[in-house]
């Protein structure tokens, strides 16, 4: 008898495509069909109580970043507003399934290290350095991240959680996803509660899930989200039906009104979707071709969708918020090739989305924030795997990180009662730290019961 | 257009919400049996399970197991052909209830006997059937009970059947109690070579466990019916199913009445499904519908009312992007179900699987200019299956009825917009906001 093959309990999010053929029978819509948008555009998909508050927010930013002077502060944050008027963005890249993060950010001096791990530890001549620890070092995939670490462009967080950890995929995953710990009925998540904060009614843009479902992370209240894994196909036609114009005024007078909830949901989705149809219009063509990229991206599901993330964000739509996810890191056996594959894919596409929007003149207002629903149990088991854990880690890479170890190890020697990482920092802290210190909003109004602490992650 | 009553708006709900979508001319003869008569001939259907033609994919028969997404197409050809909607719809939900995702199993052979196992007792016992379950092939594989063994078991299942299956999330057990289960639901096995799944006595946990503060050297069988037996189970259960129906809360009377039939019953799920499908509830707001169609149901729903076998793989990816594709859940616990099928993606998903319907139907210079807007919509409406649409939607068609073949009098443009015209109202019949609902 062989154990069957697991490739992870939560390995179930699966890689969808669009047909390429598909595209060809989309018709673009003109613009003038969409009655409303000219006045948005005009607006640039943010209030005018926005602009100021974001205006603060850069002086402040850039006061605390610069020996400069206050004239070239104040001169640079208008520069900075008015080559990019939309802000501070925050990339969340979900690591689905539970990311090993000791076999990531390795802890090398540990003697348990070895010890716990007799079969899946990293051999030692395989590590890669991490400048200015000796402590620890990274995974043998992950030199596209430690390259940006000793740029000072990485934060790493290890032992990050929650108390009492709960060791269930559907329960850790959506405490991190709303950013409450312990069940709720409230099911919009923390990045489309501040939304629903920053944002507007009208910029199915403003957040973006970068995938083919919607990302409940991104479940707001009232502000449209968008999910577009592929830009480059997004439209709405009818075969063998010339007259655009003609059949949107027909739809949309149709998604007028107010009936059902149910009813109201599918109005706004169908105008939300007439909307980006037209905002991504510069987007549309083979996404192979146009536009070029600085930096080749892995030709994954990940590597792709990082991309087209750029490419959006390139689009200066207004977005302030994506979100992408990759999958497979519930390595319950057979972890050490599989791990290499994951990171190596998280590793590759991030430096390229990060040498990529560098390029685009982007790099200066996007934090990238890699995170998993938990850790893995320091022992590993006789799968050549790991069973679920606590104390995950989470890591921040962008050119205004505070780049560093950011929270406290606390060892592999004393552990919790179930034998896991103590957690040693609330996933909490990191969020309340980013939407206050980066995002530019009060923590307190997201994050239900949150208390003061915060971390030093922006720069 | 012969008249809409009462009965017959009442049948459409019923078999929407029931099953997938009334074909042409079912709703009808549905609605003239009345309410009770209705739902007692979809508990208990009878004669062949499918009718129409099967689907044929580039001429030649489906191949679920070998053919890339044939496995979806297989599923939504049943749900468009079923004669046994209400069988066929609880197969979709109990799938989604016990979701085991082919990503992970890999195999769609088990993945086909699940259904089949899912379809055949799905309206029996919920005690036969979770135990049925137990011994699964695909959901052995999903939930890593196929290997879990004395000594390292795999507590997947064990947190799974408590959390999703039969009580709910933290609610009535603990995690010790998931550990030990996991200990009782030791000793099944998989053989790679023979493709065999077993259960090696010398690998289950004979000791004795404690779970839900009862002792005992429980057996895999004893844990499944540990947490039907828990008090907790019945009321879940019930409430869940009943969120399969309508997504307006259950009254409490009504869930009090569920839960004491159910366990008299012996955990039997007909009768639950008959409280349900009776209640005044179900049929409340008839022209302001509450609820959004799941992705296979509006599919399905659609190629029923049109009378549409399917002939094109295209409906693969169509689902995918809808948000729901059989035999691959995105997790462990189903799909989120009503507005959080809609996203602006998968809105546009649904607008262009209408286009499949339309496209290549209306052959340009095949409608004359003396067709009158009246005739246009009428036409639309009949192609359609006469769906049911808001006083709005009624209006905007007029509108463009009017406007879009106006001053359309040249030759080629008669030959062209007259048929365009038909192709729209079509296709917003099909996916306009009222198609999307019900």
């Amino acid at each position: 008898m062989t154990a069957p093959r697991r490739d992870g309990c939560n390995d179930w999010r699966m890689t969808r495509r669009r047909v390429a053929s598909q595209a060809g029978r989309m018709m673009p819509i003109p613009a003038d069909a969409l009655d409303g948008l000219a006045e948005f555009e005009r607006q640039g998909g943010l209030t005018r109580k926005n602009l100021l508050e974001r205006g603060a927010g850069l002086v402040l930013m850039a006061g605390a970043a610069s020996a400069l002077g206050p004239r070239a502060i104040l001169e640079s944050a208008a520069a900075q507003q008015a080559a990019s008027p939309n802000g501070a963005i925050l990339v969340s890249l979900y690591l689905d399934g539970g990311n090993d993060f000791i076999n990531t950010f390795i802890p090398i001096t540990d003697p348990q290290y070895r010890q716990r791990r007799k079969r899946i530890a990293i051999p030692a001549d395989q590590i890669l350095p991490v400048s200015g620890s000796s402590e620890f070092g990274w995974h043998p995939s992950m030199s596209g991240i430690a390259g940006l670490y000793d740029q000072g462009k990485v934060a790493v967080l290890p032992a990050v959680d929650y108390a009492q950890p709960d060791q269930s995929h559907f329960n850790s995953q959506g405490y991190w996803q709303r950013g409450v710990v312990g069940p709720t009925l409230d099911r919009t998540g923390w990045l489309g509660r501040t939304l629903d904060l920053i944002g507007t009614r009208n910029n199915p843009l403003q957040g973006v899930s970068v995938s083919w479902g919607l990302d409940p992370t991104l479940i707001a209240r009232k502000a449209p989200i968008g999910t577009v894994y592929e830009p480059s196909y997004f439209g709405l036609g009818i075969p063998e039906v010339w007259d655009g114009k003609g059949f949107t005024k027909l739809y949309r007078e149709a998604a007028r009104g107010s009936h059902s909830r149910a009813r109201q949901a599918v109005s706004q989705a169908y105008n939300n979707a007439f909307r980006m149809v037209d905002m991504l219009k510069p987007l549309q063509g083979d996404p192979n071709k146009l536009p070029p990229t600085p930096v080749e991206y892995p030709d994954s599901y990940l590597g792709k969708g990082m991309r087209n993330a750029a490419r959006i964000l390139g689009a200066g739509l207004g977005t302030r918020v994506l979100s992408l996810s990759r999958g497979g890191f519930d390595t319950h056996d057979d972890q050490p090739d599989e791990h290499t594959e994951l990171l190596k894919d998280v590793s590759d596409s991030v430096t390229a989305f990060q040498a990529d929007i560098q390029a685009r003149g982007l790099a200066d207002r996007v934090v990238v924030m890699i995170w998993s629903e938990f850790g893995r149990r320091p022992d590993d088991n006789d799968g050549n795997g790991t069973d679920h854990g606590a104390g995950g880690g989470l890591m921040l890479v962008g050119n205004r990180v505070n780049g560093g170890i950011r929270s406290e190890f606390p060892g592999l020697t004393s552990l919790d009662s179930d034998d896991n990482l103590k957690v040693t920092t609330e996933f909490r802290t990191v969020y309340a730290s980013l939407l206050e210190s980066w995002m530019g909003v009060e923590a307190s109004k997201i994050l239900p019961k949150m208390d003061s602490r915060r971390l030093p992650l922006i720069r | 257009m012969p008249r809409t009553t009462k009965a017959d708006l009442e049948a459409e709900r019923l078999l929407w919400r029931a099953g997938f979508g009334p074909a042409p001319g079912e709703a009808k003869r549905l609605g003239r049996l009345g309410r009770r008569r209705a739902v007692e001939q979809l508990l208990a259907p009878k004669g062949r399970a499918l009718g129409g033609r099967p689907a044929r994919i580039d001429g030649g028969p489906l191949d679920p197991v070998n053919a890339y997404g044939h496995d979806v197409l297989w599923w939504l050809d049943r749900a468009a052909r079923t004669r046994h909607p209400l069988a066929e719809r609880m197969t979709l939900n109990w799938h989604d209830h016990f979701a085991t995702s082919n990503e992970k199993v890999g195999d769609v052979k088990l993945m086909m006997r699940q259904y089949w196992l899912l379809r055949n007792y799905g309206l029996g016992s919920f005690r036969a059937l979770t135990k049925r379950i137990l011994r699964d092939g695909a959901m052995q594989m999903f939930l890593d009970l196929a290997g879990s063994e004395k000594g390292s078991p795999n507590e997947n299942f064990a947190r799974e059947l408590f959390e999703l299956f039969t009580l709910g999330v933290n609610n009535g057990y603990t995690e010790r109690d998931i550990r030990e289960a996991a200990r009782a639901l030791t000793g099944f096995t998989f053989d790679y070579d023979t493709k065999r799944f077993g259960f090696d006595p010398d690998r289950h946990d004979r000791g004795v466990k404690r779970v839900f503060g009862k002792r005992g050297r429980f057996t895999p069988e004893d844990i499944i019916d540990l947490a039907i037996n828990h008090p907790k189970h019945a009321p879940y259960l019930c409430e869940k199913l009943w969120h399969y129906f309508t997504p307006l809360p259950v009254p409490p009377r009504t869930l009090k009445q569920m839960v004491s039939t159910y366990r008299r019953s012996g955990t039997e799920i007909r009768p639950v499904l008959r409280i349900i499908l009776t209640h005044p509830s179900l049929y409340a707001d008839l022209t302001s519908p509450h609820q959004v169609k799941p992705p296979v149901v509006y599919a399905a729903g659609m190629l029923r009312r049109t009378n549409t076998r399917i002939a094109d793989e295209s409906w693969i990816h169509l689902l995918d992007e809808m948000g729901q594709r059989p035999f691959h859940p995105p997790n462990v616990a189903g799909w989120d179900q009503d507005d959080a099928w809609l996203t602006p993606a998968t809105i546009s998903a649904r607008f262009d699987a209408a286009s499949m319907l339309v496209q290549k139907r209306v052959k340009d210079g095949s409608i004359s200019a003396s067709q009158s807007p009246q005739r246009a919509i009428a036409a639309a409406r009949k192609a359609t299956g006469d769906p049911q649409i808001s006083k709005r939607t009624a209006l905007a068609m007029q509108r463009y009825a009017v406007a879009s073949v106006k001053g359309r009098t040249d030759d080629w443009e008669v030959k062209h917009y007259f048929p365009e015209r038909q192709r729209v109202l079509r296709h917003v019949l099909l996916a306009g906001p009222d198609a999307q609902v019900c």
